[in-house]
């Protein structure tokens, strides 16, 4: 339910200049920059998480279940005896792949079927909205859920069904954009130059509907990580030994009463990563649509 | 349209001014996690709460002590059984009144099992009276009645066994096999059982009201033959989520808090000083194992099964993963069931289950697939990461695939699931009820055993019809040590002890003997 | 306004039909036995065999696809298989419950969400700004499962001001309102600060600011009646969302709602129900949609034309 069809594209702007100026509204922006540097961070920690973290994040050890944090144990151990932070630093590559994966695949096609739906018009067009009106008439959880009790829990039916979930609202921005740059001059001066209509779709428009697509990319990451979340609540998502956060706090939540971090640790892991994402979004945002500078 | 806006504003309206289920005097809160979708015992197999309480059967099992129990008279004051072990014939209490008003009479018998064996039922409990004569048929549309089921007068019901069944009256016990009255189930058609208006038994309750998802309203039945019951109200919730169901345990708005729907609390309950004197606890007669599928390489070989037997430390699982609330189990029948024995022990020795995988021709050790069902409750995802870690000392390489339980379902019905682990609770006291759902020549496969051992098959057949108990009790128990110990096709783990919490206004709250969460609640009292 | 309502109506029906097919589909071609999962671990092969035959599962495919949309034109959405009871009965009965939960979220995010969104734009790109509007993205950037555990723990179980779960009357209502809405508040005060900034270059707040006028009466005489326009707009889409948003929050506070029906019916396969739900769920997006786009029309003269021309 983002807002996102009122960015308007940069044209062909000279892309020097353009890069420049949005790299410096970006950094301008505080919270965006806060953003950014936590998720760098985060991608750091989850790529070295084997040489930060001392501990197996796999291990049993009956003996030390629930301990309380620690010096050894920072965040304390889960019902398995199992480092809490650990388990967060490896659940946090799940959870990215997880965020990012589904995007670029939705990304990707609803781009293409964007373009050709607004480029083409007529039936192309007719058909892809109407199957991007199902995808969004229908409740998105839901579809998600039925997708995973028939193909079955694992990491890759989580791509599709949340890719399956994502692609049709792409589309739609995509296509509105798309319908305003056919009628830009340089689109038509292409097509005058007798352009082949490919080379128009995919040659002139997509470079200007990139801006929207970052915009639209650092946004549904966060959302996928809440999908994921509340299919490991309902028990579809993730399956254990392996680990999302989305699966840490569903798990977590059943010590809470006696060990509340292992519910509420993983549980602000999700809060700071998906508002930095957000935070993120909207700094490109600002910084990419023209029409949002004074 | 119209009055279907009206209909929707009346009815949000009206459950916005439902009163709150707050203390009320004398009623008595439980809760379940699930809906129980109908009173109908007929069909259901697992939400037996409902028909327990509202209707009677006519002969019940009482709890005696912690996990024992007695078959005594219900609906039938006394029977008799043929010498041949063949024809029973029950005789009828005088004078039962349903909740309706009407009384009970021989032939409301006939007719409830008939109902049950008639196609149009589409019941789903009927394994209790396929050992009926002419069931079968009845059942294949073949017949237009059960040539076993015969009603002698109003007062006796007289019941042809096709074959010898030695734990029929246990499965006449059984809360499928509770009795309903003639004219008004038939007039309530397939709506029986699903509103309170569509309900009647002869039950120590009656339903009041039935909000799908949301609660149960029972109301003690004033006429009840055996007395009325000591609380005027029984209330009983859905709740899912188990730490919901924990606060509201907490917060005085539920009285029982079965411990079996938030395992991970016990050791809070337990170390409460406010709540340890509150726990009730019981054995269960049901018992956790791990399959073992022998269709599936290495485990045709009885050295790898043997191997697995002893890798797995069970004691551990126990103490850590159920808080010790329970005991090791070595045979096929758990502890309270008729017929048991203590079996041998199974040893946990991981340097013996290397040996003898290595034995089997696997020195390096051997890659196996343990398989679980996403939607399972998080223990048994929890039993397998322990396992998993426990018999790679023995050098199981152990991989956990986790699939839908339909597709589990699905592929377990034609015997092709990898080792899972589950539990099976009695659903009637006797030993027919373990050895034939798992190693019956039907239930070997059906279940994923794929332990093909005509012997087997042939004794637990015979078994079936054998009418001297004391040398019934030695057949299973030679077949324990075959199954178990010789064959290694079956890991027994443990037996649980299930645990509730009540409040302190409860009394005498006693645990099922088999353990269940379903229990009738006819004793309870509420101060 | 008539033929453009009847031609958003018309151009649904194929995404419905099309949306039942997919379903029906899915939860067919894989294996998966609503008999067994009702059974559990009681059922016997006989047993199940039999009942799916009484019950007409085992008919070809395209048959019951045929039979549940004759069945479905006429009204009728068939009978739920695991809970015996007739499909329109079971979501007629849940749906105010449902309504209920998102109408209460809707307000909530509502009165979180246009303040924050009145305050950020106000005093756009201050400190203030930020902090409101990462406020508002709180909501959004918790779990629903977790942030209501939260919630019950505090305010139920330490605080005794409110109930844990159940659905007994107002009361009952606060906290999943309030969980459901805050996860939405996000979305509303974006929306609010956003358009409240592109009204306020307009020319006619210039004016109005010309002439003299406070920022705060600028703000609320005029450039707020049109900002909110879009968000008016937004709202109906929003209630629609929520209903199907609901399923979790409705399994926690134990609110015997729609969502609870059709997760249920995902987990046990029982297709005419899931079907139901899932079919009801769309047609109140669609509606949603619909009531969005008329009010966007209403409101907005702009728009009334352009709808005009599109009919």
């Amino acid at each position: 339910m983002t807002d996102m069809s009122d960015i308007a594209a940069p044209e062909a702007l000279e892309e020097a200049s353009f890069l420049r100026d949005t790299l410096r509204t970006f950094s301008r922006n505080r919270m965006a920059m806060i953003g950014l540097i936590f998720v760098v961070t985060l991608v750091l920690a989850a790529a070295f998480a084997p040489w930060i973290s001392p501990h197996d994040p796999y291990r049993v050890a009956l003996d030390e279940q629930l301990l309380p944090a620690s010096t050894t144990y920072w965040l304390g151990t889960d019902n398995f005896g199992r480092d809490v932070l650990t388990r967060i630093l490896y659940g946090a590559r799940i959870s990215l792949v997880v965020g990012i994966v589904p995007s670029l695949i939705s990304l990707a096609i609803g781009t293409v079927l964007g373009i050709l739906s607004g480029y083409l018009g007529g039936r192309t067009d007719f058909v892809v909205m109407r199957l991007a009106d199902m995808m969004i008439a229908f409740p998105s959880l839901l579809l998600a859920m039925v997708v995973m009790y028939t193909l079955g829990a694992n990491l890759l039916n989580i791509f599709f069904a949340l890719a399956l979930v994502g692609w049709a609202s792409v589309a739609r921005v995509v296509r509105a954009q798309t319908l305003a740059l056919r009628e830009k001059e340089f689109i038509e001066a292409a097509r005058a130059n007798g352009t082949s209509r490919s080379r128009i779709m995919f040659g002139h428009i997509f470079p200007n509907v990139i801006p929207t697509l970052i915009v639209l990319f650092s946004l549904s990451i966060p959302e996928a990580i809440m999908w994921e979340s509340s299919l490991s609540f309902l028990g579809v998502g993730v399956q254990p030994p392996e680990a999302s956060w989305g699966l840490l706090v569903a798990k977590g939540k059943e010590y809470m009463f006696q060990a509340p971090a292992v519910a509420i640790a993983p549980g602000v892991a999700i809060l700071l990563t998906v508002m930095a994402f957000n935070f993120i979004g909207d700094g490109l945002r600002d910084a990419l649509d023209p029409s949002m500078k004074d | 349209m119209n009055q279907k806006m009206k209909l929707l504003i009346a009815s949000a309206l009206t459950s916005l001014a439902m009163l709150s289920p707050a203390v009320a005097e004398n009623m008595l809160r439980v809760s379940y996690s699930e809906d129980p979708k109908t009173a109908d015992g007929q069909m259901t197999t697992d939400s037996y709460t409902l028909p327990l309480n509202i209707f009677d059967r006519l002969v019940e099992s009482e709890t005696t002590a912690p996990g024992e129990s007695a078959l005594v008279p219900g609906l039938a004051e006394k029977w008799e059984v043929s010498e041949d072990g063949l024809t029973y014939t029950f005789h009828l209490r005088q004078g039962v009144k349903f909740h309706d008003g009407a009384v009970l009479t021989a032939d409301d018998v006939v007719y409830t099992f008939d109902r049950m064996l008639n196609p149009a039922t589409k019941a789903l409990n009927t394994d209790i009276l396929t050992f009926i004569a002419g069931a079968q048929d009845r059942l294949d549309g073949k017949a237009d009645s059960v040539s076993g089921l015969k009603a002698l007068d109003d007062q006796t019901v007289q019941i042809t066994l096709a074959q010898p069944y030695a734990a029929f009256l246990a499965l006449l016990a059984a809360p499928g096999a509770s009795i309903y009255n003639r004219a008004f189930t038939e007039a309530a058609g397939d709506q029986f059982g699903l509103t309170p208006e569509t309900t009647n038994g002869t039950g120590p309750f009656i339903l009041r009201d039935y909000t799908l998802n949301d609660s149960q309203m029972l109301e003690a039945n004033e006429d009840y033959w055996r007395g009325r019951a000591k609380v005027d109200r029984l209330l009983i919730r859905v709740v899912t989520d188990a730490e919901t169901l924990r606060m509201l345990f907490e917060s005085d708005e539920i009285d029982v808090f079965d411990l079996d729907y938030a395992p991970t609390q016990t050791p809070y309950f337990y170390g409460s000083d406010q709540w340890k004197d509150l726990i009730r606890s019981g054995p269960r007669v049901g018992i956790y194992y791990y399959n073992i599928n022998q269709a599936k390489k290495p485990f045709d070989d009885p050295r790898v099964r043997k191997a697995f037997q002893m890798a797995i430390d069970r004691q551990t699982i126990l103490d850590k993963n159920f808080y010790g609330k329970g005991a090791l189990e070595n045979g096929v029948m758990p502890r309270g069931l008729t017929c048991y024995a203590e079996a041998a022990p199974i040893e946990y020795n991981p340097a013996k289950a290397k040996e003898l995988l290595a034995e089997a021709g696997y020195p390096d050790g051997v890659e196996i697939k343990l398989q679980q069902a996403a939607n399972w409750s998080p223990r048994w995802s929890d039993m397998n990461q322990i396992i998993q870690a426990q018999i790679a000392e023995a050098g199981f390489k152990a991989q956990i695939v986790t699939t839908d339980e339909a597709a589990f379902m699905a592929a377990r019905k034609v015997g092709e699931t990898d080792n899972y682990t589950q539990v099976w609770s009695a659903d009637f006291n006797d030993p027919d009820n373990f050895f034939y759902t798992f190693f019956s020549e039907s239930g070997s496969k059906s279940r994923a055993y794929n332990n093909n051992d005509p012997e087997v098959f042939a004794d637990i057949e015979r078994a079936r019809g054998m009418t001297d108990q004391a040398e019934r009790c030695k057949l299973y128990q030679d077949l324990t040590t075959r199954i178990v110990d010789q064959d290694a096709a079956w890991v027994p783990l443990f037996s649980l002890d299930h645990s509730y919490v009540v409040q302190p206004r409860v009394k005498n709250f006693v645990v099922p003997w088999n353990g269940w969460s379903d229990m009738n609640y006819y004793n309870v009292e509420v101060e | 306004m008539l033929m453009f309502a009847l031609r958003r109506i018309l151009v649904s029906i194929p995404v419905l039909i099309g949306i039942t097919l997919i379903l029906f589909i899915m939860l067919n071609v894989v294996p998966g036995d609503p008999i067994a999962l009702m059974m559990k671990e009681h059922g016997s092969p006989e047993v199940i065999e039999r009942v799916r035959a009484q019950m007409h599962l085992d008919d070809p495919l395209i048959t019951r696809y045929l039979r549940f949309l004759w069945d479905a034109l006429h009204g009728d959405l068939g009978t739920s298989i695991k809970l015996n009871r007739p499909v329109t009965d079971l979501i007629l009965k849940a749906f105010p419950n449902t309504l209920m939960l998102a109408v209460c979220a809707a307000l909530v995010s509502w009165l979180i969400g246009i303040p924050i969104g009145i305050l950020s734009a106000v005093r756009r790109d201050t400190f203030l700004d930020r902090f409101c509007m990462g406020f508002s993205l709180l909501g959004v950037s918790m779990p629903i499962f977790w942030s209501a555990l939260l919630l019950q723990y505090v305010f139920a179980m330490k605080l005794k001001l409110l109930p844990v779960s159940g659905f007994y009357g107002w009361r009952y209502m606060v906290l999943p309102a309030l969980v459901l809405g805050w996860s939405s508040a996000g979305v509303i005060s974006r929306l609010t600060r956003s358009s409240l900034l592109e009204v306020m270059r307009l020319d006619y707040i210039r004016t109005a600011r010309a002439k003299g006028l406070g920022e705060a009466g600028v703000i609320t005489r005029h450039a707020l009646k049109n900002a909110l326009i879009p968000v008016v707009t937004i709202m109906a889409i929003q209630v629609a969302g929520l209903l199907s948003g609901a399923v979790i929050t409705e399994a926690i506070f134990s609110i015997p709602g729609v969502g609870r029906i059709t997760v249920n019916a995902i987990s046990s396969r029982d297709m005419p129900l899931l079907q139901g739900a899932v079919l009801f769920a769309t047609v109140l997006v669609i509606l949603g949609n619909l009531v969005a786009d008329i009010l966007y029309s209403v409101l907005d003269p702009r728009i009334r034309a352009q709808m005009k021309k599109e009919a």
